[in-house]
């Protein structure tokens, strides 16, 4: 598509691109996934940061990415923001780069890296799923209803208190601030946005792209991951050639929130 | 302690107004009241001990795991979640939910703190809002695509103007990555005309996709299994599925409206007959610009000859003065007007005489240099403006056109020959004000009217 060339400096404010940690360290990039922004990497960057020059980055949409620069035909697929992590490695002129990436970030990840290596060392998956729906004999976790489910359940939470509605609730349209505190700090997101990526990230089929990776590749599993079911990661790690699988003993789908040492660990020793 | 009313905090708790529950930092059931019991339909022994995310539906257990708990454990608290419960009997169970997650001395959650309410009549009334809200939506994207854009575009507008206002289109209604719109070309080819088609000249023409009378979508699978080639270049571009839109003006075809998606999409019947509404309304803006165009055309041709008429003569020379004094180059105006025509006329017929200014107007047109403007005044008057000629230029296309036309025309007698008196004014440019266009086309008058009086089929010159 015809995007107008943006600036480097543009890129990152776009993306809310942060950089912490050691400058001198080899660089990591955290990539947040669906329904978070790079908040969801607090607990674990604190594990990191003496060792690692970190990049953190808001999806558009996220956080506090430009919300203006959604457009819906570009975030229609991964493949935008895959987009995205490239002009975002370019702007920074980054090498040998580590990309973390968490959930729907994982594919991402790899998209960016099948799309233009160069600028990459290694991939680590944390929780990757190239596709959420069941087909045939290949088992995603879920049925079709199960997605339509999850967006009325997103439906039913924006509905009353979204960022756009709470100022109108609150009578005060124009005096925006007020209507804050309904909204949470965390993991921002924009509701229309949400909707439409819940539909990239749960009704995509990235299986093919897997089988182009060439980097070294880490997945990372938790032992009970409703989202991303273990057969799910052993799947990625069957596709993608030479790749590390590691289950770590913890529940849940967002293991840099529920287990950050371990998961700072499972990334340190594969870096090794 | 307790107040006198109340008969202790353990029945407070367990017959609480709202479910209540509490879990470990890993999700298990470790204590529950009655009224959730009651709610959801399970004994106390059958949940203690399993994990809270068990209770909740498909939809909100991905709601739960991506967004409810990374922002309770970021925050320490989430109010007001919408999400729907299982009961023991299958049947869901609309609630709002809050949890507060208690930590230790160190800042380590404890545990997690749960109220739920039963929002069923809230859910309902919610339900129809929402169903209410997707409806407008929808219909919102389909008034986009249906409104009339068609009067929008004026005398000027091109196929080009055209096109990308409905690939702009396009993209917008139907979220594609990106989008296209080719036209049938002179020779029976399709030409990009407007949007990006990273596919377009890369594979090879497939007849029965371009032939297609309705709208048509291929996924990579499908490509794959019918048209290798295309798959091959749809995965290099990372085009997984793609809709094709014929543009038609019964029983022509004017082109294609082409849309990529970087997934596989649900392509539904809404989708279908938006793209089918969409190329039905860029099929007729085209049809409509091309008649205007062709309106504003013949409105500026003379009809019997197809030359140009005295009125964009006018809007020519005005611009060809304009841009000679701007460039300091030389400009000729050759005013001709036929000998021996009213003979022809008077004796033959008028006919006759529309037969001689046609096969006048065809000698003119291949007399002057390919970019000059040659039209009719008005009887057998006619003019060229010839840009960029010094007075050798003007002088060999003058004499050309005086040539051409004695030469014998097809069908007249030998006794009625025709011949052109021919005047050139030479306009070449100097700080003085610009001349007019009258001003010009006068002094070439008069000078071919001194070429007449002096003898007829001759070239005469004047310089202003």
């Amino acid at each position: 598509m015809s995007l107008i060339a943006l600036s480097g400096e543009h890129v990152l404010v776009r993306n809310n691109v942060r950089i912490v940690g050691n400058p001198h360290g080899p660089t990591l990039m955290l990539s947040h996934g669906f329904g978070c922004g790079q908040d969801s990497w607090r607990d674990l960057v604190p594990y990191l940061e003496a060792d690692y020059r970190i990049v953190l980055y808001d999806l558009v949409g996220a956080g506090g990415s430009e919300l203006d620069a959604y457009d819906h035909g570009r975030y229609d697929s991964l493949h935008g923001y895959a987009e995205d992590v490239v002009q975002i490695l370019d702007a920074l002129d980054a090498s040998d780069v580590t990309f973390v990436g968490h959930s729907v970030s994982s594919i991402i990840g790899v998209l960016a890296s099948n799309r233009d290596s160069s600028r990459f060392k290694s991939l680590v998956l944390v929780g990757p799923s190239p596709r959420y729906v069941n087909d045939g004999d290949y088992i995603g976790g879920f049925e079709q209803a199960d997605i339509d489910l999850l967006l009325d359940t997103l439906d039913a939470n924006y509905l009353g208190w979204s960022a756009a509605m709470a100022p109108v609730i609150m009578g005060n349209a124009d005096r925006p601030e007020l209507g804050e505190s309904l909204t949470e700090s965390f993991c921002r997101v924009d509701p229309a946005i949400a909707r439409h990526f819940a539909h990239v990230t749960f009704l995509s089929d990235n299986r093919r792209d897997l089988a182009q990776v060439a980097l070294p590749t880490l997945i990372v599993q938790t032992v009970d991951d409703v989202i991303a079911p273990t057969a799910v990661g052993e799947y990625v790690h069957g596709q993608i050639q030479g790749s590390e699988f590691v289950l770590i003993d913890s529940r849940g789908h967002v293991p840099s929130l529920s287990e950050p040492a371990t998961l700072a660990r499972v990334i340190r020793d594969f870096l090794k | 302690m307790t107040s006198p009313i109340e008969d202790s905090f353990e029945e407070l708790y367990r017959h609480a107004p709202c479910g209540l529950v509490s879990t470990t930092p890993a999700g298990e059931i470790i204590e529950i009241n009655d009224t959730l019991l009651g709610l959801l339909g399970y004994r106390r022994d059958e949940i203690i001990g399993t994990q809270f995310i068990g209770l909740l539906d498909a939809g909100a257990k991905l709601f739960y795991e991506t967004r409810q708990k990374p922002v309770l454990h970021l925050s320490g608290e989430v109010r007001e979640v919408s999400i729907a419960l299982l009961r023991a009997d299958g049947s869901s169970l609309p609630a709002l939910v809050n949890s507060l997650v208690l930590t230790n001395p160190d800042g380590s959650p404890r545990i997690t703190r749960t109220a739920i309410f039963d929002a069923t009549a809230r859910q309902e009334y919610e339900r129809d809002l929402l169903l209410a809200r997707r409806s407008a939506e929808s219909s919102e994207a389909r008034v986009r695509v249906l409104q009339d854009i068609s009067s929008a575009f004026g005398l000027s507008a091109s196929d080009e103007d055209v096109a990308r206002s409905f690939v702009e289109i396009a993209r917008e209604a139907f979220f594609a990555s990106a989008a296209s719109v080719l036209l049938v070309d002179d020779i029976g080819g399709l030409e990009l005309v407007a949007g990006d088609n990273a596919l377009f000249g890369r594979v090879p023409p497939i007849d029965e996709l371009r032939a297609t009378d309705d709208v048509i979508v291929v996924t990579r699978t499908d490509a794959e299994r019918d048209y290798p080639e295309l798959a091959v270049v749809m995965g290099e571009e990372r085009v997984e599925s793609l809709s094709i839109t014929p543009l038609l003006d019964e029983p022509r075809r004017l082109g294609l409206l082409m849309c990529f998606f970087g997934r596989d999409r649900n392509f539904d019947e809404q989708f279908f007959d938006l793209q089918k509404a969409l190329g039905r309304q860029a099929s007729q803006t085209l049809i409509r610009v091309r008649l205007q165009r062709q309106l504003a055309m013949l409105a500026l041709r003379d009809q019997l000859t197809g030359l140009a008429n005295r009125q964009l003569l006018q809007e020519k020379l005005s611009l060809a003065i304009s841009a000679a004094h701007d460039s300091g180059k030389p400009l000729a105006v050759v005013f001709l007007d036929l000998d021996g025509f009213k003979a022809v006329n008077d004796e033959l017929g008028h006919k006759h005489g529309d037969d001689v200014l046609r096969e006048v107007s065809r000698r003119l047109r291949d007399a002057v240099r390919q970019h000059d403007t040659v039209g009719r005044l008005g009887g057998d008057e006619f003019v060229a403006i010839c840009e960029e000629a010094d007075l050798d230029a003007a002088a060999s296309i003058a004499d050309r056109i005086r040539l051409a036309v004695r030469q014998p025309i097809e069908g007249l007698p030998e006794h009625l020959p025709v011949s052109a008196s021919v005047g050139v004014a030479m306009y070449v440019p100097t700080e003085d004000e610009l001349p007019t266009f009258d001003h010009l086309l006068n002094l070439a008058d008069h000078a071919m009217y001194e070429g007449k009086a002096a003898g007829k089929d001759r070239v005469t010159f004047v310089r202003r």
